[in-house]
């Protein structure tokens, strides 16, 4: 015994103690305030980034010329203390703050925006939300010199972007863009410390690029309301209040972690057990029984609301059958998006008929969209050819495994097809890599999709079906949809504006219908409002860690004394209230 | 001795390089695209994508990797999560499998040959037949129904333990225990087995004539004997608790090697498939041999050849 099995013992334990030892969590004091994410956090170069998790930690590490207003969104000062918009709505010119620092202490200048920008306005960065930087003049043509490899490549001082000294920074649009401001506050335009960053810097012949590891803590210097202190792969992001931060006094959280969890029962797990104070994600199974408790009234901690995201079927406009505008028209006619509300998600998601959520974005008024209308549903698809679905060749529906909810509306939509229109149809249910290549190549007949926009305009949803946008997986094309939005790119009236872009809109969704609007999404959180305060539940789900804090239990407000993220049943009352028009 | 180790390292080589090129040429044949999204950037970013991970030509590639794998020991920077090269992964994440994985095969082992031995003894009895049961019950339960029946036990009805997450001994009991059953349920069945076999031998009985204390019999003469199969066992077994605690990580929150590994194939981060499946398959050749090697060592009765 002693020889046998005692030497693999001793092994064994000397293995599992090293290896517990080595990755153990590092005895704390008090426990940080837990901020648990629905998904891992991929990267931390704000130029990369395109998932909301690393959108949320990139707004707490840094800020941009503006921040968003925590309730609203709408921009206002950050690192420019003020700023001034040229007549023809153009040119804007920023005044930066004296007092914006980087986190190792240095003064944040006009000089770093731009070493920012530049990065990421050249090919080889691959930054995902590069186009949002082409409303800048000379952007795209700097952008495309480059990634045409050209002889004579454009220099970048062609670029609309200019340093007039340290602290004074101008910006000089191609055409009017109502929305840019709100833009700069957003991860992609954000600046970057170029000496932190020198040491990871590797040439190229005269391309410089970046080791990624720059992003890792302790080499990470940002300008935001917390710094890095460490970042565990696949468990934690682990944040300290920046004490160089020029508005210090409204970070009331010393000490925040970020957290993941690999599945969403554990994560809710945790939650329930108080390892985590805040989920933010609805955790899918358990979504329609905690948010019906919410309604009820027996749970308090349930905060949710309909955001700027929309849940639709996408036509592949290049399909014999599916170019015709009236087998569209009448697919999205058959449908009864109340019932799959009501019967398949069991969530209260608000059934529309058109594309932008309607009501959140203050200005715009949506078209009315077509209701619900089997008769004229089962006309149309006569007139075009297939009287009761005859002649129809059978519809592949394709849909992913990222929710399990996306098999069960399918198979609820093409039940409704067949006994409405006699349509008949297939489902093909695929890994999320796997659905993204076959929508970008086409292999689809109609496909479910979700959009969540970028920034509050319509265009984020209408350059979707834009000719030649890398986004139109749909091959919509139509002449005077593209006009419509051209004239609107180059209006500056706000109302003028949002006429034509009503206009497009209709197109969409009453003319020609490339994607069947079904329901604009709903999400949520799950927090103690007495416990942690300073959250919101904001339309676009951009939570601003900034103001996260505990509550001591005297703090807790009363009604009239309400702050951001006021208490859990008030909040919840609120999202109740405006439900469908968030405010 | 020697030789037959050198021999062995040398045959793992080219198994590691069969390995990769069969997993290299596998994934460049599975269907998906790492570079697509939901939101498709302009098809310039897509190219530099490509270009900076070398993937444009997948033959060139081919040998790309290898090198940076034989140069640096590490294939760079991961697809989906650009921060952290292939490297940083597994040296964050293969720590905490391996702590999981050689705590629970403790566990399996004590327990187990504890178990075992206790059976084979009160050969018949009520609780040999208990044994008997819970065996086969703990052989054949999946562990995720193992797992979600302890998380609802301890951590949401009695809750006297956390419910996952890593970083403090009370959440490596429950995973460790999960990942435990199955293989100490066989490691009971092995020993019940091994000691009745030597029970009857006559060793035994001349110990037992010579009038040494039954435990004195149990420990010095029984055991030692009955243990070989059970050392044979420890090595696959090793390497299967390795490969395979994907499901109780998923459960349990916890940041081992496996969940990563599942997402990576799912997102086809093929720098990051390729180096978790040549960390695996290092460690079942290492983990084979090493059991071999114990065999012989414990076993006069084996050679190496």
């Amino acid at each position: 015994m002693k020889r046998t099995l005692l030497l693999p013992s001793l092994l064994l334990l000397l293995i599992g103690a090293l290896g517990y030892e080595w990755t153990a969590a590092p005895p704390a004091g008090r426990r940080p305030l837990v901020f648990c994410q629905a998904g891992q956090i991929h990267t931390l170069d704000p130029a990369k980034m395109t998932w909301l998790q690393d959108i949320r930690a990139a707004l707490a590490l840094w800020e941009g010329l503006v921040q968003y207003n925590p309730r609203t969104l709408a921009p206002m000062p950050g690192v420019a203390r003020r700023w001034r918009i040229s007549d023809d709505a153009r040119r804007y010119t920023f005044f930066l703050r004296r007092s914006a620092r980087w986190s190792n202490g240095s003064p944040v200048t006009a000089q770093d925006f731009l070493f920012a920008w530049r990065r990421m306005l050249h090919p080889a960065t691959a930054a995902g939300y590069v186009t949002m930087f082409f409303h800048v003049a000379g952007a795209k043509a700097y952008f495309d010199s480059r990634a045409r490899r050209s002889q004579h490549p454009v220099p970048f001082s062609t670029v609309g972007v200019r340093a007039l000294n340290r602290r004074t920074l101008r910006i000089q649009l191609r055409y009017p863009c109502p929305y840019f401001l709100s833009l700069l506050a957003f991860p992609p335009f954000f600046p970057l410390n170029p000496q932190a960053m020198r040491l990871f810097a590797v040439r190229h012949g005269r391309q410089i690029s970046y080791n990624p590891r720059w992003t890792r803590p302790p080499h990470l210097v940002t300008d935001g309301p917390y710094e890095l202190t460490a970042w565990r792969f696949h468990q934690y992001l682990a944040l300290r209040r920046n004490p160089y931060y020029w508005d210090r006094r409204d970070v009331r959280c010393r000490r925040l972690r970020i957290a993941n969890y690999p599945d969403a029962q554990a994560a809710f797990l945790a939650y329930r057990s108080g390892m985590v104070d805040v989920l933010s994600f609805l955790p899918g199974n358990f979504a329609p029984e905690l948010v019906r408790l919410a309604q009820q009234g027996r749970r308090h901690d349930v905060h949710y609301r309909t955001v700027f995201g929309t849940y639709y079927y996408l036509c592949n406009c290049r399909h014999k059958a599916l170019a015709d505008p009236r087998v569209r028209l009448a697919l999205d006619l058959a449908l009864d998006k109340r019932a799959i509300v009501r019967d398949i998600t069991r969530l209260p998601q608000r059934p529309v008929n058109v594309l932008v959520p309607p009501g959140t974005i203050a200005g715009y008024h949506s078209p009315r969209g077509l209701a619900r209308n089997v008769h004229q549903a089962r006309r149309l698809l006569a007139a075009a050819g297939y009287p009761d679905g005859r002649g129809l060749p059978r519809l592949k529906i394709l849909t992913n495994t990222a929710a399990p909810m996306n098999a069960r509306i399918a198979e609820a939509v093409a039940a409704m097809w067949r006994a409405q229109l006699g349509v008949r149809s297939s489902i093909t249910q695929e890994e999320s890599k796997i659905f993204h290549q076959d929508m970008v190549q086409g292999h689809f007949d109609i496909a479910s999709a979700d959009w969540y926009g970028d920034y509050m305009d319509p265009t984020t949803w209408l350059d979707l079906f834009r000719t030649g946008n890398p986004n139109n997986l749909s091959g919509f094309s139509d002449a005077r949809y593209d006009a419509l939005l051209e004239r609107a790119g180059r209006t500056a009236n706000s109302t003028r504006r949002f006429e034509l872009l009503r206009q497009a809109e209709t197109i969409l969704v009453e003319q020609q219908m490339p994607a069947l609007p079904l329901f604009q999404a709903l999400d949520g959180m799950l927090y103690n409002g007495r416990r942690v305060g300073g959250l919101n539940l904001n339309v676009r789900l951009i939570t601003l860690l900034k103001y996260i804090h505990r509550r001591r239990p005297r703090e807790v407000p009363s009604r009239s004394t309400q702050r951001i993220g006021s208490r859990s049943s008030t909040c919840r009352q609120r999202s109740h209230d405006s439900f469908g028009v968030p405010t | 001795m020697k030789s037959f180790i050198l021999r062995r390292l040398l045959q793992s080589v080219l198994v590691l390089g069969l390995v990769y090129t069969a997993t290299f040429w596998l994934l460049m044949a599975t269907p998906g695209d790492p570079f697509i999204g939901q939101k498709q950037p302009p098809p310039a970013i897509l190219r530099a994508l490509r270009q900076r991970y070398g993937l444009n030509d997948p033959g060139r590639a081919y040998f790309a990797y290898a090198w940076r794998l034989v140069r640096y020991g590490d294939f760079g920077p991961t697809i989906s999560y650009e921060n952290f090269s292939v490297g940083d992964v597994i040296r964050q994440t293969l720590p905490v499998s391996m702590a999981l994985g050689a705590l629970a095969l403790l566990l399996a082992l004590w327990l187990g040959v504890a178990a075992g031995t206790a059976g084979a003894l009160l050969k018949g009895r009520w609780p040999d037949v208990a044994l008997t049961v819970a065996t086969q019950f703990g052989i054949s339960m999946p562990n995720f129904v193992i797992g979600s029946a302890l998380l609802l036990l301890f951590a949401v009805d009695l809750t006297v333990l956390p419910p996952g997450g890593w970083g403090t001994f009370q959440q490596l009991i429950l995973p460790a225990l999960t990942l435990a059953l199955p293989y100490l349920a066989y490691i009971a069945r092995l020993s019940r087995a091994g000691v009745r076999d030597v029970m009857t031998a006559d060793f035994v009985r001349t110990a037992r004539a010579k009038g040494l204390p039954p435990w004195r019999v149990v420990s010095r003469h029984i055991l030692p004997n009955a243990s070989l199969s059970i050392l044979a066992f420890l090595g696959p077994a090793a390497a299967s608790i390795l490969t395979g605690s994907f499901v109780v990580e998923k459960v349990f929150a916890i940041p081992g090697l496996g969940e990563v590994f599942v997402n990576a194939c799912l997102d086809k981060d093929i720098p990051l498939v390729l180096g978790i499946v040549l960390v695996y398959t290092l460690g079942l050749v290492l983990l084979n041999l090493l059991a071999d090697l114990a065999c012989a060592w414990a076993d006069p009765r084996i050679r190496l050849a």
